[in-house]
């Protein structure tokens, strides 16, 4: 498996989609940034942080990511690379699963990126209130919420299998990122996998009367169902060339 | 006895009510190059995915080097080089980077054997080009370097001249003969192109609507290839006098078009037939014995079948 994790590493190699993901792992921080000049609102650390986090995980992260799962597991259609994976040969289960590694390692580098982004933009505007237990704390926190967007992620897949273009990851994860918007605040938004992984991770599911179990029941069922689904269509449909 | 290394049972394949590969039962013998010729469509890439398990068969048996792939895939596919269509690699990485991906993952990345390759098919002064800036023909060359990286004894290749100049075909046809005389690597080519299957080929498999017609070794080709000889004279009216007054009989014995006559029997009776030409004052041009061509026999060979 490591050899697989650090051949996906080769292919993202002069890829422009690694360098367009960390800056969109940035994206947030920096706007958050400018919103300390823009808004006064006695902006500190924590503040800084936990907005980010925010943004972040309940809504660039859906575009973001979307993108990423495309990417991972389109290019292997688009540039008819599979016909020379499998042949050489590889398990398709095995191949699969890789590529689901492949993608939570690439979101664990986007939330260190985020979390160091938004530490050293926090010290450029001059913000009161740093602490490495903040620093920790935060990076913790978003990267729990990652983790569990990562698994809510697994339909996905089976998208970007069925169909290979960029085009619908891109509208669907712009549209799921703007019914994130929408559903937050919501009393059944704990329930919508999408949605729950940052109301989980930063607590506010407290402030809903809901249960937490049963959040998490929905992320890992949609992770069962996408994972299940991507897995058949994968293992039981011929390679297209 | 004779081995085979590719053995087919009535295989199959049907897309919807569409049927594909009708029934083919194909026999590769072991250290022999193999062609698959057929028009666009006949099934040649089709038949080629289901043995190399890219495709399902709707129904029938394979068994490669005498084993059912299916419970010997482990142990079977390591053994296969194969090009399907356009050879895909990462476009985004060099020719050496992208054979280093299939070498790590295949367990056997060996530097030095991917520059080895990489100048057996000239790719090796294209060292900072990416793939995607790769010419059609160095796209193929590439994935003729990554079919044979890891010294298989067989190799699956279908259409892999597609896109070569002339010079590029000479190399392939040159390596692949070497790899199947000096190395006893199996071979099995698909190709359109019928002049390359019949300088490569020992056996051809002739395939048309996704039924295998025949397996034809080389040496039986040339038997059952049509011979005749080509008569060119000055007054074609004379000369099928002539013909008639044998009895000879047109399409039959011979045919005929502008000042050429064509005969298809008694051929070793041309010296006798030109004295006769002679004789009633025809001037005769040319006098050839000619034997059908692969494409000719492809034709008539298909529309007999």
């Amino acid at each position: 498996m490591l050899t697989f994790i650090e051949m996906e590493f080769l292919k993202l190699k002069r890829s422009n989609i690694f360098l367009l993901s960390l800056i969109g792992a940035i994206l947030p921080p920096l706007l958050m940034f400018i919103a300390v000049f823009a808004f006064d609102e006695g902006h500190t650390f924590e503040l800084l942080f936990s907005n980010v986090n925010m943004y972040m995980s309940a809504l660039f992260a859906i575009l973001l990511y979307a993108i990423m799962i495309s990417y991972l597991f389109g290019r292997e259609y688009n540039e008819h690379t599979l016909k020379t994976m499998l042949t050489i040969p590889v398990s398709r289960g095995k191949f699969l699963l890789s590529k689901y590694v492949m993608f939570l390692v690439w979101i664990l580098i986007l939330t260190v990126v985020t979390t160091l982004s938004t530490m050293v933009l926090g010290f450029v505007a001059g913000l009161d209130g740093f602490s490495l237990k903040l620093f920790i704390d935060s990076f913790a926190q978003l990267l729990f919420a990652n983790v569990l967007l990562f698994l809510t992620f697994s339909p996905f897949v089976f998208i970007s299998l069925f169909i290979t273009n960029m085009v619908p990851a891109m509208v669907g994860g712009a549209g799921l990122a703007l019914v994130n918007m929408m559903i937050y605040g919501q009393t059944w938004a704990p329930y919508v996998p999408w949605v729950c992984p940052y109301l989980i991770a930063s607590g506010e599911i407290a402030e809903y009367s809901s249960s937490i179990t049963l959040s998490y029941a929905v992320i890992l069922a949609t992770f069962a169902i996408g994972l299940v689904i991507s897995y058949i269509y994968f293992t039981k449909t011929d390679v297209s060339l | 006895m004779v081995v085979y290394v590719i053995e087919t049972n009535n295989l199959s394949k049907t897309y919807s009510r569409n049927k594909v590969v009708n029934s083919v039962n194909m026999h590769v013998e072991k250290g022999k190059i193999y062609g698959l010729l057929g028009k666009n469509g006949a099934g040649k890439t089709t038949t080629m995915c289901m043995l190399l398990n890219l495709t399902y068969p709707s129904g029938g048996e394979i068994f490669l080097f005498g084993k059912d792939p299916k419970r010997y895939s482990n142990e079977i596919y390591p053994k296969i080089g194969s090009i399907i269509e356009t050879p895909g690699f990462y476009e985004n990485l060099t020719a050496y980077e992208n054979l280093k991906i299939i070498g790590k993952i295949r367990g056997d990345y060996n530097p030095q054997k991917i520059r080895l390759v990489l100048e057996m098919v000239n790719l090796a002064d294209d060292k900072s080009k990416r793939f995607k800036d790769f010419s059609l023909g160095m796209k193929q060359r590439l994935g003729i370097a990554a079919a044979i990286l890891h010294n298989p004894e067989l190799l699956i290749l279908d259409e892999p001249i597609n896109g070569l100049d002339p010079f590029g075909i000479k190399e392939i046809r040159t390596l692949l003969k070497r790899l199947s005389h000096d190395f006893g690597i199996t071979i099995l080519i698909s190709s359109h192109i019928l002049s390359e299957i019949e300088n490569l080929a020992d056996v051809i498999g002739f395939m048309d609507n996704g039924v295998l017609i025949d397996e034809i070794s080389r040496d039986e080709l040339h038997d059952r290839l049509n011979k005749f000889v080509e008569f060119e004279v000055s007054d074609i009216g004379l000369a099928l006098n002539v013909f008639k007054r044998l009895e000879l009989r047109e399409n039959e014995d011979y045919t005929f078009d502008n000042n050429t006559i064509r005969l298809y029997s008694h051929l070793d009776m041309r010296d006798k037939f030109n004295a006769l030409f002679v004789k009633a004052g025809i001037d005769v041009r040319k006098v050839n014995l000619c034997e059908e061509n692969l494409e000719e026999f492809f034709t008539r060979f298909v529309s007999n079948n």
